[in-house]
C-alpha cells in the first residue's frame, strides 16, 4: 500500500521476524555438527543457522522453538521457515511445522521533504517523544495498531509493526502529521 | 445527638466546652457528655526547649484504615514500608541534588515527582538510583536548568542510555511534557567552565548568536546540543582571540573530536561562515540552509543520477566511438612516426594484440549490461581523468579539469573534445580512445604523456600508458572474467526456487516449493561431520571441561549425601488480608491459581453469595432436582459436622478444588441451570464429602435445600471459612482427595 498522496511513497520492508515451533526436542549438538553455516552457542543454549536462499538467520533452541530473522517479506519468511524445518527433518528430527507467526516487520520509507522534529514533537505530545541527547530520531508510537515510527530529520522514517498491513497503515496515518511539520526547502 | 436535647430537662441549650471536653446542659446543669474527643493540636516540649506538635503524619495515599499496631500488623507493615521508601527517596534526592547544585525548590519538585512515581508503582523492578536520577532530570528539564543527562550519569556511573530509558518512561507515565532541549541553555555553563575571565559574557553572547544561526540553518535537529555548543564556543573563543584548542573544548562539552570537527565543517558549508567577524555580529543573513544530512543525501542522489545518465549516454556514444576508432586506426597506421628503440619490438607484437583486445572488447560491448556498464563507466571516468590532464597540459583547457563530478556530466563532451583533437594530432586521438587498448604510438605522443604516466598507472584499469602490453592484458582478463562471472550469476539465479507457498496445516510440513536437493547441500556428509566434530571439540574444550567438572562434582556430592539441590526460590507468601472469608478466598484464588481446571468466576460468585456455607457443589446443583429434603438435611448435617473440624475443612476446600477441576464441564453447562434457583453458584468450596461418593442425585438435591438453609448457618460457617482460608493458604499442597 502506498501513501495517500499523489506521489507514491516507497515503503521498503527490510526485515521480517517470525517464530515457529517444531513440536519436538532438538539436539543442538547434532545440528551444530552436521549442518553447514551453523554457529553453536552452548552458553546461551542456541544454534544460529543461516540460510542462503531466502537470506535468513534462524535461532534454534533445544525446546523446538525457532526464530527466523532477516527475511524481506512475509512470504519469504514462511518459505525460509519451511526450508529450515525440512532441513531439520533431514537431519533426523521428527519435525512438525506449527505455530508459524510473523512477529515483527521493519520497514523504511523516505519522505520527499525534511522534517522539523521539534515542531512535530510539540504537535503530537505525548504520543511522540524526542530526546536528542539519546537518539537523533523522534519516536511516535501508535497504540491501537501497535506500531512504532522513528522519524529522522532528513525525512526518512523507519516503521516497526506486527505485520505488513499495520506498517502500511501506520505510514498512512503519520504522513499528514509529517507533512505539516516539513521544513521548507531552500537552495 | 444527645448534645441537642438534654435528657433530663429537655432543654436544647447545651454548652460544649472544648477545653474540658464536656457538654453540659445550661438548663438543668446535667453533664451530657464527658471526655469529648477534641481535635486540637497539642504541643510537647522536646530536648533543647523546642516545642513540637504531637501527632503522626498519615499519608493520604496509604491504606484507608488507620494503622492498628499489634492486631492488624500486616497492614501497618505495608504502610511503614511506603513511608520508608519515600524517606529513602527523599534522602537520595537531597544527596544527588546537592551535588548538582540544584536549589531547594527543584529538590522538592523532584520529591513530588518521586511520590507520584511510587504511587503508580513504577519503582517496581527498577533501581531506586535510576528512578531518582530520572526524577531529578525531569525537574531539570521542566525548570530549564543547564544540566545534562550526561552529568547525572557521570555522577552515578550509569550508562546514559539506561537513564534515558527510565526518564522517557517516567515522563510518559506521569504525562509530563518536558520542553525540548535548547542548546542556548548550555552556553553560559560551558563558557564559564572554559574560563574566559572578564570576557566570558561577551564570548557567551557571540556563541549564542552562533548557535541561533546554526538553528536557523537546521544544523541542530537530531544532534546532541552539547556538540553544537562546543562548536559555537570554539569559534566564539577564536573570534575573541582566546586560544582554546579542540581538546579543551571537548573536555568541557563531553563530545568527541570527530563530532566537533564535523560540526565545524558543516558550519563552514553554510553561507554564514563566509562573513567576517564584524559582519556576522551586525548582519543576519536571511537565507536558511537545508540540514547537512539532507544535503549529503541529496548529493548522493545527484551522483547516482549522473552515473545513470552517463551510462545511458555511453551506450549512445559507443556506436560512434567504434566507427571513429576504426577511422583513427587507419589514420594512425598511415601516419605512424618512427618508433623509439625499446618499443619497436613491442609494436609488432602488440598491434595484433591490440586488435584482439579491441575485438574482444567489442564483444563485451554487445554483451548484457550490468557490471559491464559500471566497469565501462569507471573506465570512462579514468579515461576522462587522464584526458582532462592531457587536454590541460596540451591545450591549456583547464575548465574541465579536476572536478570529478562534473566530469561525468561532461564526459560525452570531453570524449568528443578528445575526438575533435584528432585533427590536432595522432597522439591525442589515441588518448581519446584509450579505453580500446594500449597503443605504442601513444608513447610517441610526447613527453607530456609520460608526465601523465604515473597517474595513468594509478588508474585502476591501467589501460593507457607505459607498458601497453601489460595494460592490454589486464583489461582483456578483466573483461574475460566479467563474462565468466556473468555466467555464474545466471546459473546461480536459475537454481533459485519460486516461492510457492500454500497454507500448511498445523504440524504438517508443506513441502511445496522446497527443493530437497538444495537443502541436502546444507547437510554435511560423514567425513565432514567427523572433521567438524573434532574442530568443535577443540574449540569448545573449556566449556566442555567445565560441564564435566560440574557433573563430577554433583556426582560426588550425591554419593556423599551432601548433594544440595539448587534451592528453588520460594515466592514469599504475603498473608491475605480480607474483611470476610469470601474476600479472603477471592484474593487467595487470585494470587494462586491452584488448578487450571477450576472456573474461578464460579468460585467467586459462590463466595459472594452464601458465605461459604455447606451445601452442595454447584455441579451437583446444576443437576438440581428436588430430592427428599431429609437426605439433603442429613447430608448437610454431615457436612456441618465435618466442617467443624478445621483440618477437615481444609481438606474439604482442597478436595473441593480438585473435585471442581473434574466437574468443570458440568459447571459450565450448568451455568444456565444455576439461574433457576435464587441462590446461585453455591460454594463448590464446601462440597460435601458425600458427593464424592455418590455424585449426582442426593447431594444435588441436598444442595438445593441446603442452600436455602444456608443463611442460618452463615455466621457459624463464616468463622470456619475464615480460618480454613488462611490455613489453606498456609498448607496448600494437600490436593489429594480425601474421601470421607
Amino acid at each position: 500500500m502506498d501513501s495517500s498522496n499523489d506521489e507514491a511513497l516507497d515503503i521498503i520492508i527490510t526485515n521480517v521476524v517470525a517464530t515457529f515451533r517444531t513440536r519436538c526436542h532438538l539436539n543442538l549438538r547434532t545440528i551444530a555438527l552436521e549442518g553447514t553455516n551453523v554457529i553453536y552457542k552452548p552458553e546461551v543454549g542456541k544454534v544460529l543457522m543461516k540460510l542462503r536462499k531466502p537470506k535468513i538467520t534462524a535461532s534454534i533452541w533445544s525446546s523446538g522453538k525457532i526464530i527466523c530473522t532477516g527475511a524481506t517479506s512475509e512470504d519469504d519468511a514462511k518459505l525460509g521457515a519451511r526450508r529450515l524445518a525440512r532441513l531439520l527433518q533431514k537431519l533426523g528430527f521428527k519435525v512438525r511445522f506449527s505455530a508459524f507467526k510473523v512477529v515483527n516487520v521493519l520497514a523504511v520509507c523516505s519522505m520527499p521533504f525534511a522534517i522539523h522534529l521539534i515542531d512535530f514533537t510539540k504537535n503530537n505530545r505525548p504520543i511522540a517523544s524526542y530526546e536528542p541527547e539519546l537518539h537523533p530520531a523522534a519516536t511516535y508510537r501508535i497504540k491501537h495498531i501497535k506500531a512504532t515510527i522513528q522519524v529522522f530529520s532528513t525525512g526518512s522514517i523507519t516503521v516497526t509493526g506486527p505485520n505488513v498491513q499495520n506498517v502500511a497503515t501506520a505510514v498512512e496515518q503519520v504522513y499528514p502529521l509529517l507533512f505539516e511539520c516539513q521544513k521548507p526547502r531552500y537552495k | 445527638m444527645s448534645s441537642r436535647v438534654c435528657r433530663t430537662c429537655g432543654g436544647a441549650d447545651i454548652d460544649v466546652d472544648q477545653a474540658r471536653g464536656s457538654a453540659v446542659c445550661t438548663g438543668c446543669g446535667s453533664v451530657l457528655e464527658d471526655n469529648i474527643i477534641v481535635s486540637e493540636v497539642q504541643f510537647v516540649e522536646g530536648s533543647g526547649g523546642v516545642s513540637s506538635a504531637v501527632g503522626q503524619f498519615v499519608s493520604a495515599d496509604g491504606p484507608v484504615k488507620a494503622p492498628l499496631l499489634g492486631s492488624g500488623f500486616h497492614t501497618s507493615v505495608g504502610k511503614e514500608s511506603r513511608a520508608q521508601t519515600l524517606q529513602g527517596g527523599k534522602r537520595q534526592i537531597q544527596h544527588l541534588g546537592s551535588q548538582l547544585q540544584l536549589n531547594q525548590h527543584c529538590l522538592d519538585t523532584a520529591f513530588n515527582f518521586f511520590k507520584m512515581v511510587v504511587s503508580k508503582h513504577l519503582t517496581r523492578g527498577r533501581k531506586t538510583e535510576h528512578v531518582i536520577a530520572a526524577c531529578l532530570y525531569l525537574v531539570c528539564r521542566t525548570e530549564g536548568t543547564p544540566h545534562m543527562l550526561l552529568d547525572l550519569s557521570d555522577l552515578l556511573q550509569v550508562n546514559v542510555y539506561i537513564l534515558g530509558k527510565t526518564f522517557l518512561l517516567l515522563a510518559r507515565e506521569l504525562c509530563i511534557n518536558a520542553p525540548a532541549i535548547d542548546p542556548c541553555l548550555y552556553i553560559p555553563r560551558f563558557a564559564h567552565m572554559l574560563e574566559f575571565g572578564v570576557k566570558t559574557h561577551e564570548v557567551s553572547m557571540t556563541a549564542l548568536r552562533l548557535v541561533q544561526r546554526m538553528k536557523r540553518d537546521w544544523m541542530h535537529t537530531g544532534r546532541r546540543p552539547s556538540g553544537l555548543c562546543g562548536a559555537a564556543l570554539l569559534v566564539a573563543a577564536r573570534m575573541h582571540k582566546f586560544r582554546r584548542t579542540v581538546k579543551d573544548v571537548i573536555s568541557v562539552v563531553k563530545v568527541c573530536q570527530t563530532t566537533l570537527r564535523k560540526r565545524l565543517t558543516e558550519f563552514e558549508d553554510t553561507p554564514t561562515s563566509q562573513l567576517t567577524i564584524d559582519e556576522f555580529m551586525k548582519v543576519d543573513l536571511e537565507q536558511e540552509c537545508d540540514p547537512p544530512s539532507f544535503t549529503a543525501a541529496q548529493h548522493k542522489v545527484k551522483m547516482q543520477q549522473l552515473e545513470h545518465e552517463l551510462a545511458r549516454k555511453l551506450d549512445e556514444v559507443e556506436g560512434e566511438i567504434s566507427c571513429y576508432k576504426d577511422e583513427i586506426e587507419t589514420e594512425l597506421e598511415k601516419s605512424r612516426p618512427k618508433l623509439r628503440g625499446i618499443y619497436a619490438a613491442y609494436a609488432k607484437e602488440i598491434d595484433p594484440e591490440g586488435v584482439e583486445v579491441a575485438s574482444s572488447l567489442s564483444e563485451p560491448e554487445a554483451a548484457p549490461e550490468g557490471e559491464e556498464d559500471e566497469l565501462r563507466a569507471a573506465a570512462d571516468h579514468l579515461t576522462q581523468n587522464f584526458l582532462c590532464q592531457v587536454i590541460q597540459e596540451e591545450e591549456g583547457r583547464g575548465q574541465k579539469m579536476g572536478e570529478g563530478l562534473e566530469m561525468e556530466g561532461a564526459g560525452p563532451e570531453r570524449e568528443e573534445a578528445g575526438l575533435d583533437m584528432e585533427g590536432a594530432g595522432p597522439e591525442r586521438e589515441e588518448a581519446g580512445l584509450d579505453m580500446e587498448g594500449a597503443r605504442p604510438e601513444r608513447e610517441e605522443a610526447g613527453l607530456d604523456m609520460e608526465g601523465a604516466r604515473p597517474e595513468r598507472e594509478e588508474a585502476g584499469l591501467d589501460m593507457e600508458g607505459a607498458g601497453p602490453q601489460r595494460q592490454a592484458v589486464p583489461l582483456a582478463d578483466i573483461l574475460g572474467n566479467l563474462a565468466s562471472l556473468q555466467q555464474t550469476f545466471q546459473t546461480f539465479s536459475e537454481t533459485g526456487e519460486k516461492p510457492d507457498d500454500e497454507q500448511s496445516e498445523s504440524g504438517e510440513l508443506d513441502l511445496m516449493g522446497i527443493d530437497d536437493h538444495e537443502i541436502e547441500k546444507y547437510i554435511l556428509n560423514e567425513r565432514e561431520v567427523e572433521v567438524k566434530t573434532e574442530l568443535w571439540m577443540k574449540q569448545n574444550e573449556e566449556y566442555l571441561k567445565e560441564q564435566k567438572e560440574k557433573e563430577d562434582r554433583i556426582q560426588k556430592e550425591k554419593e556423599q549425601g551432601t548433594y544440595k539441590e539448587k534451592p528453588k526460590k520460594k515466592k514469599k507468601k504475603v498473608p491475605v488480608a480480607a474483611l470476610t472469608a469470601g474476600e479472603a478466598i477471592e484474593r487467595m484464588l487470585e494470587k494462586k491459581k491452584i488448578s487450571s481446571k477450576i472456573n474461578y468466576d464460579v468460585l467467586r460468585d459462590l463466595n459472594s453469595r452464601g458465605t461459604g456455607s455447606g451445601g452442595g457443589s454447584s455441579p451437583s446443583r446444576s443437576n438440581a432436582e428436588v430430592d427428599p429434603p431429609t437426605a439433603a438435611a442429613a447430608a448437610k448435617r454431615l457436612n456441618r459436622r465435618r466442617r467443624r473440624k478445621n483440618s477437615d475443612a481444609n481438606r474439604d476446600l482442597a478436595a473441593n478444588a480438585s473435585i471442581m477441576g473434574k466437574r468443570v464441564r458440568l459447571l459450565l453447562s450448568s451455568t444456565s441451570k444455576k439461574k433457576k434457583t435464587a441462590l446461585q453458584a453455591e460454594n463448590p468450596v464446601t462440597v460435601a464429602a458425600a458427593e464424592v461418593t455418590s455424585y449426582p442425585s442426593p447431594p444435588p438435591a441436598g444442595a438445593v435445600v441446603e442452600a436455602e438453609e444456608e443463611e442460618e448457618e452463615e455466621e457459624v460457617v463464616v468463622e470456619e471459612e475464615c480460618v480454613s482460608a488462611l490455613q489453606l493458604v498456609g498448607d496448600y499442597g494437600c490436593e489429594e482427595e480425601e474421601v470421607f
